[in-house]
């Protein structure tokens, strides 16, 4: 049961350390309606993270994460563009050895989303789209037509997306991330590899069943510090699922690469999991050997 | 009727023309309208072999062996008439070789149905890419099972249209089998339009009884055009005939529906009845279809 150290770990979830993250979250201040989340959170989740990571002013940002990425024994990372030609997007660029990216999309943007995930495929190879339904301005639930064109793409190029699925964090509505919407988006797109994000809470038992139910559904453990890890997912990835989910950390949004390592071993996977979940399921998944 | 004349010796184009079928083969064609119907008229076919036949008294038909070229029938047909350009489905081999033949007269469609998924999109991709294709059409009130026109399963198929600058068409309004209408109403547009302001979107089969709100979409989405198909002249409505004459000029075109329900002698017998201004008439016969749907503009023909 022990978490093996000879694993070249594979991070779903990571991004470039910067130090000034004021407004990081204004995209998500529109849909906010209570006082503390507008006046007094510097992070909209901060209610639940205790100790968001604090990173000083660094020069090199790509430098310093690439420093704690070999720390942790963490061979590649994936990083997150939102728009062609930022900062994550040259990373990916200038270290394929170590970063691969993927590309947020938003569907409310229309044939201009669908042409900048063919443009980012094209430029720098993204393994994967993202998306946060809720965060999302106006919220775009799951099941949402305006999806359809993005799924239809992401099975084109033959990448995964990765959405967030479960309670959102920030305090705005639930309703476009519940679990139940991702059956009928499997069921209409068999092809479609997708990935959760943020763990499916409460409906961790939902994703499972689903997970068991359609082949391409996966499941990354983003945003969660292992000790929370819910139950349901260990005990599936224990048992029929050892193929389905896969680490995600959360740094430096949420979670330090310290806090995360720290509980890692304290997770019951069995020995045949461990190396499934740190590194061959995104191997797969992604296609990160081609 | 100058106006008229003059602007069909330049030439008419129909953008939804069907390869001539014996009657035998049409029956079986229809049942997959058949199967959705309820009414023993309609299912049983006796009295309706084509299942909108309580409204179209003199179906065009040919009995089986009557037919023996059906391109070399079609295109004296259309020369007949003065139809220079036809929209015609490549899916059926009647149709590939007319316009592997015949590239200056037939121009490539096809019809999907958005139940295949990703089927359909990559039947999209693939025509694109085998043929010079104009047309992805539709009818949704048709579909097993049916599918609104805004419902999510179209919009992949969208996507790809405007991917592969294909103009989409589709029947729209009540339908005339006996099946419900819901899918086909005329609102649903507003939204498409909306998401899709690219999308080349022609309606078919006339928008009745919402004509009135298909002309405030005309009027309000760029991308939105009208065509006259399974309509004989003497029905068009008044609503669309108004706008043509007004600011819709370059937004309806002519469509027949030959020969699934109207011969064309009677179309053109009616046509001239038709109170277009007489700088409508070109654009109507052949001008809006050229830029709908991305045909080639015709030198006058003789």
């Amino acid at each position: 049961m022990a978490m093996p150290s000879d694993v070249g770990i594979i991070d779903l979830m990571i991004g470039l350390p910067v130090a000034d993250r004021r407004h990081n979250y204004d995209f998500l201040r529109a849909q906010l309606h209570d006082k503390e989340s507008l006046e007094e959170f510097e992070f909209p989740v901060q209610y639940m993270f205790k100790d968001v990571p604090k990173v000083e002013e660094k020069s090199d940002p790509v430098a310093y994460l690439l420093e704690l990425m070999d720390h942790y024994n963490i061979e590649k990372g994936m990083i997150g563009a939102s728009k062609v030609g930022d900062a994550a997007y040259r990373a990916m660029k200038d270290h394929p050895d170590r970063f691969f990216g993927s590309m947020q999309v938003d569907p409310n943007a229309g044939m201009d989303g669908v042409r900048d995930l063919v443009r980012a495929y094209e430029e720098v190879g993204v393994k994967a789209a993202t998306a946060f339904p809720a965060g999302l301005n106006p919220q775009v639930a799951i099941n949402d037509k305006k999806f359809y064109p993005l799924y239809a793409k992401c099975i084109e190029l033959d990448i995964p997306i990765c959405v967030c699925a479960g309670v959102p964090g920030p305090r705005v509505p639930m309703a476009p991330q519940r679990v139940e919407l991702i059956d009928e988006v499997c069921w209409y797109f068999p092809e479609l590899k997708f990935v959760t994000r943020h763990g499916c809470e409460p409906w961790a038992d939902l994703a499972v069943k689903l997970m068991l139910k359609w082949p391409n559904l996966y499941y990354s453990t983003s945003a969660f510090a292992p000790k929370h890890y819910p139950k349901d997912i260990i005990n599936y990835a224990n048992t029929r699922g050892a193929d389905k989910i896969m680490y995600a950390g959360y740094f430096p949004m949420g979670l330090s690469l310290e806090r995360i390592f720290t509980d890692m071993p304290g997770v019951p996977f069995r020995d045949h999991v461990w190396p499934k979940f740190l590194r061959e399921n995104a191997i797969r998944v992604f296609k990160l050997d081609e | 009727m100058r106006a008229f004349e003059s602007a069909r010796a330049g030439g008419v184009v129909d953008t939804a023309v069907g390869m001539p079928k014996s009657r035998e083969e049409m029956y079986e064609f229809y049942e997959f309208i058949r199967k959705q119907t309820r009414d023993a008229e309609s299912r049983e076919g006796g009295g309706l072999e084509f299942p909108a036949g309580y409204m179209f008294k003199d179906v065009p038909h040919w009995e089986e062996g009557e037919l023996d070229d059906p391109v070399a029938w079609l295109i004296a047909e259309l020369d007949r008439h003065g139809i220079t350009q036809a929209i015609v489905h490549v899916e059926d081999e009647d149709g590939q070789r007319a316009v592997r033949e015949h590239p200056d007269r037939f121009f490539a469609g096809i019809n999907i149905d958005p139940n295949d998924g990703m089927d359909a999109v990559r039947k999209i991709a693939r025509y694109a890419k085998e043929w010079d294709l104009k047309c992805v059409g539709a009818f949704p009130a048709g579909l097993y099972p049916q599918v609104a026109l805004n419902d999510k399963k179209f919009f992949p198929i969208y996507a790809k249209c405007i991917e592969v600058d294909v103009t989409f068409a589709s029947t729209v309004g009540v339908p005339g089998p006996r099946i419900p209408f819901t899918p086909q109403h005329v609102e649903f547009l507003d939204e498409i339009c909306w998401f899709f302001p690219e999308l080349r979107f022609v309606t078919r089969h006339g928008c009745e009884p919402w004509t009135a709100l298909a002309v405030k979409l005309l009027l309000k989405w760029p991308n939105l055009y009208y065509s006259t198909t399974a309509f004989a002249p003497k029905h068009y409505p008044k609503d669309i005939v108004d706008y043509a004459n007004t600011r819709g000029a370059d937004k309806v075109m002519f469509s027949g529906y030959f020969p699934a329900g109207l011969s064309y002698d009677r179309q053109f017998a009616e046509l001239p009845d038709i109170p277009f201004r007489d700088n409508v008439w070109p654009k109507f016969l052949r001008e809006n279809a050229q830029r709908a749907f991305k045909l080639p503009s015709t030198p006058a023909a003789g």
